[in-house]
């Protein structure tokens, strides 16, 4: 995808594990909800793709496995958060 | 004066505790001490680090470990490759000296460097394994390649060790297909059930049960980082089961939530402690304290080991240590929620302690962290000159970069810096908001207070990068205005400022045509040069005084000049500097002229032995260049134009004029050979005209543009040579330009004679031989060959000169006389001979091949030119004599 496109405005990456709100500060500008299956979905503004591929550094070192990647239009269709332990 | 290293990067950790053994995964690694490469890729908390250390703890007689823990800052070639060699230089001390010296001088391709620690590393007698820890904090493209040579080059006792979180961009599936790579991923450094269990009973002196066992295995998935806190949490519980139950039960990020668990078991003080000093990248007591604002950080660090809280030592003295990155992140997180307004303050106090200590690139990563951009401005302002020195540009730019803008327009030093940079990178437009920028700072209210010494470095630096910035848009009388201001304002204390704006002025002034200008200022810039120690920058001038010299047809001053550098590049010792084979190509020269072409041959050999190493970027196409020309005087004109297609693709441009393009070069041998087509295409692409407009830059490719008008044996091109040669005599006599004007006044010779005038024709050459009989020219009357040397025998004049250029026409055989076939007859002109061997004419043979007529007589001229003959029988008689027809 060529830098001088368009780029989406938002994205949203789904991890494996659910993140506790707590962590939206540690991804700042972003919003986590929960979905099914453990899964955390991270929904919100990325500037271009340099911004894009921090933030999936910032995942890949906490060690959260990768679901998916993609470009969005709006906020994701998300089952609320689980009451925390 | 280099900085010191972080002795802690260099620390080669050793097992201190039990582990959990995993004989499987050892006898897997020890294979990488029969590979190139093994390799370590999985996610943080794996257990990678502890992996290699306990295989590498105690690796047997005669093997060395040498160990290189990287962090976000070695994303820079001037600090990976010194931090690299040194770690290799600790494990044994022989190897990398010559690396480092090259490294330090900041002016040799990577290449060369890793070739002489390759060398090293050669002559070790036992093996060594070289890790490199966190590998994924490299993302530079060249770094990748460098570690890409080394894989490529090491010898068979050096094998590379690679930790990381991420498969890094080397030729892993050659490796693998080699058998050349050893391989431990995530799937490998999970765990197994067996292993959790000691892990948790054994190591960790848990009671559970084997379902509790089975459990935590299964919902952690052998993640070591998370076995570990499971473990942490657990310790002093007595209700495991219900515990493990209760983890089990959810599906929240698994290390988060047991750092929570860890977090809420600790007192408050040392909760506390964990937080606020998770910010920290090395942490030592006094440190912690500065953060914590409390006492007693050694004592909590020393407490926080014992109890086994993601501690890591990073020396074996107790003093540094760091924490496990993962822990590190959540723990960040926790402080961040918690506590976000503290966050800033925490990095400040550790910006201030560590600038206190020393340790500036911390400092300036922590007042960043803190967006305290004014003190962050301010360290790197303090900063820049040694990274300066050691050529840490990746790295000034990336803090450059974090800066926002006001901070940089404030400061006129770093405003220049930021310019610099986009120059070095070709950022063109960035550069001109910048200077103006400066010079608004100059014009402004904080100029009139400032230092004297400040304003004179501001000013002096803005001129100097307004004069760069006009020599790369070609506006070479900016170039001079604003290098003469550097001048105006700088003292004779700063030599490399005034021996860079020297140089800008030699260049500008050479550009023009302004010879004697050029060279004047050249000699000044290399002196500034030779004070400042640049010694590579002074071979540049070297070059610069030599080519100049050539032009003014002051062949011995040229080598002295080129001997000159040769001095410089080698009073050093060894390694030679850059530039040294270069010195040797520039000797060639005036002896191919004066026809030694031994003495040519033997320079133009010597700089190839000496090789890349001590060569700068473009001797590849200058040897190639005067190669051909030694050539050209030996006959072999078909070498040359190979030599000058070499040298073609390995052009490499710089800041001096293309004043021979190597083009131009070709289209002459062409023209020698007989082939017009291939020079008027040539014209024709450059757009050159016997009507142009005459410029120095020019002057090569008009005259070869008169030698292609020689050469067309026809009335009206001779004219228009006749004209543009006597322009071009005008303006090579104005320019000082003697070389060039012995080569015109030859070409004017050969004119006149052409048009019939013979009297004029040997006047003509008498004033060429009057200029170039000082400084013993021969190659430029003898290379034109037969036509000429007929022209020397009916002047009177100069007579023991002459006789010395017809001995040496007599002897060499000049590209008007055709050896033996140097030059061979391609397929198309074989069967044109065969044809002319039988009874066909023009026409006949045009038919026969299915050409032009036009194609035919091409082909005849060059049959005819390549036999030495010019009727069809003789052509056909010496084919014959060479076998080339029955």
């Amino acid at each position: 995808m060529s830098t001088d496109e368009q780029a989406p405005e938002s994205y949203e990456i789904r991890v494996q594990g659910r993140l506790d709100p707590r962590w939206a500060s540690w991804f700042d500008g972003m919003t986590l909800a929960g979905a099914p299956g453990g899964v955390t979905v991270i929904h919100g503004p990325v500037v271009d793709q340099a911004a894009l591929h921090g933030l999936l550094q910032k995942l890949r070192d906490l060690g959260l496995p990768l679901v998916s990647v993609g470009p969005t239009a709006g906020p994701p269709a998300a089952v609320p958060p689980h009451p925390t332990a | 004066m280099p900085a010191p290293l972080l002795q802690t990067k260099l620390h080669v950790p050793r097992r201190r505790r039990t582990e959990v053994a995993r004989p499987r995964l050892l006898a897997r690694l020890d294979r990488g001490w029969e590979s190139a490469l093994t390799l370590v890729s999985a996610p943080a908390g794996f257990g990678k680090t502890t992996l290699l250390t306990d295989w590498l703890t105690d690796p047997g007689p005669g093997r060395a470990v040498a160990w290189l823990a990287l962090d976000p800052r070695d994303d820079d070639p001037a600090v990976f490759w010194t931090y690299l060699v040194a770690s290799l230089q600790e494990a044994a001390p022989g190897v990398g000296a010559q690396a480092r010296t090259l490294l330090a001088s900041g002016d040799t391709a990577i290449d060369t460097v890793l070739t002489t620690l390759v060398n090293d590393l050669g002559a070790l007698p036992g093996d060594l394994v070289l890790v490199l820890d966190d590998y994924h904090v490299i993302d530079a493209p060249d770094l990748h390649e460098g570690i890409a040579f080394l894989l490529d080059h090491l010898p068979p006792q050096v094998h590379l060790v690679i930790a990381t979180r991420a498969d890094p961009p080397l030729p892993l599936a050659r490796l693998r297909a080699r058998g050349e790579l050893v391989e431990a991923r995530a799937a490998d450094l999970r765990f197994t059930a067996g292993e959790a269990g000691t892990y948790l009973t054994d190591v960790m002196g848990l009671t559970l049960t084997a379902a509790d066992v089975a459990t935590l295995e299964g919902r952690t998935e052998g993640w070591i980082a998370a076995l570990q806190l499971a473990a942490l949490s657990l310790q002093g519980r007595d209700d495991a089961t219900a515990f493990i139950s209760g983890f089990a039960g959810h599906d929240r990020y698994v290390v988060d939530y047991l750092v929570e668990e860890v977090l809420q078991r600790q007192p408050d003080d040392v909760r506390e402690f964990l937080l606020r000093t998770s910010i920290l990248s090395r942490l030592t007591g006094p440190l912690c304290d500065a953060v914590t604002g409390q006492d007693g950080g050694r004592a909590a660090l020393d407490a926080l080991e014992r109890a086994n809280l993601f501690l890591v030592p990073l020396d074996d003295r107790r003093r540094w240590y760091r924490y496990h990155h993962l822990f590190a992140d959540v723990l960040q997180a926790h402080l961040l929620a918690e506590e976000p307004d503290r966050v800033a303050d925490l990095h400040r106090r550790a910006s201030e302690w560590c600038e206190r200590h020393d340790d500036r690139p911390e400092a300036l990563r922590h007042a960043l962290a803190a967006r305290d951009f004014g003190r962050a401005a301010d360290l790197l302002e303090l900063a820049l000159p040694a990274m300066r020195q050691e050529r840490q540009e990746a790295t000034l730019r990336r803090v450059l970069d974090a800066l926002p803008d006001d901070a940089v327009r404030a400061r006129p030093v770093l405003t220049l810096a930021v310019a610099g940079v986009r120059l070095q990178y070709g950022e063109l437009d960035g550069v001109e908001t910048h200077l103006r920028d400066a010079e608004a700072w100059l014009d402004g209210p904080d100029a009139r207070d400032a230092d004297p010494e400040l304003l004179r470095t501001v000013r002096a630096g803005t001129a100097l990068y307004r004069a760069a910035q006009s020599r790369i848009g070609g506006d070479a009388q900016g170039t001079i205005g604003h290098a003469r201001r550097v001048l105006d304002v700088v003292g004779d204390d700063v030599p490399l400022e005034r021996g860079a704006a020297a140089g800008l002025l030699g260049l500008a002034y050479w550009s023009l045509g302004d010879l004697g200008a050029g060279h004047r200022w050249w000699v000044e810039s290399v002196a500034d040069l030779e004070r400042a120690g640049h010694h590579a920058d002074v071979l540049g001038g070297c070059i610069a005084l030599g080519d100049i010299r050539v032009a003014q047809g002051r062949l011995a001053d040229a080598s002295d000049a080129y001997e000159h550098g040769l001095l410089v590049a080698t009073r050093h010792g060894s390694p030679l500097l850059r530039g040294a084979a270069d010195m040797h190509v520039g000797l060639s020269g005036p002896l191919r002229e004066r026809d030694d072409l031994d003495g040519a041959r033997s320079h133009l050999t010597t700089s190839k032995d000496l090789g890349d190493l001590a060569a700068l970027p473009q001797n590849r196409h200058r040897w190639g260049v005067a190669t051909a020309r030694v050539r050209i005087a030996e006959g072999d004109l078909a070498g040359a134009l190979r030599l000058l297609d070499e040298a073609q693709a390995a052009y490499v441009g710089d800041m001096f004029p293309d004043t021979q393009p190597i083009a131009a070069w070709r289209a002459r041998v062409t023209i020698a050979q007989g082939d017009l087509v291939e020079a008027r295409r040539w014209a024709r692409d450059r757009g050159l005209g016997a009507d142009d407009d005459l410029t120095y830059l020019r002057e090569f490719e008009h005259v070869t543009l008169a030698r292609l008008l020689l050469a067309e044996h026809d009335a009206a091109a001779l004219g228009r040579a006749t004209a543009l040669l006597d322009r071009l005599a005008h303006a090579a006599e104005d320019g000082g330009r003697t070389g060039s004007l012995i080569e015109i006044l030859t070409l004017q010779a050969l004119a006149a004679r052409a048009r019939g005038d013979l009297p004029a024709a040997v006047t003509t050459l008498q004033g060429a031989l009057t200029l170039a009989e000082p400084e013993g020219y021969v190659r430029v009357f003898v290379d034109e060959g037969p036509r000429l040397t007929a022209l020397l025998k009916a002047v009177p004049t100069h007579v023991g000169y002459v006789r010395r250029l017809l001995v040496a026409a007599s002897t060499t055989s000049g590209p008007g006389t055709a050896p033996a076939l140097v030059d061979p007859l391609s397929p198309r002109e074989l069967d044109v001979l065969r044809l002319l061997s039988g009874d066909l004419d023009g026409p006949g043979i045009a038919r026969e091949l299915v050409v032009t007529l036009h194609t035919v007589r091409s082909h005849t001229k060059a049959v005819y030119a390549k036999l030495g003959v010019t009727s069809r029988r003789a052509a056909v008689r010496r084919a014959r004599e060479l076998g080339l027809l029955p």
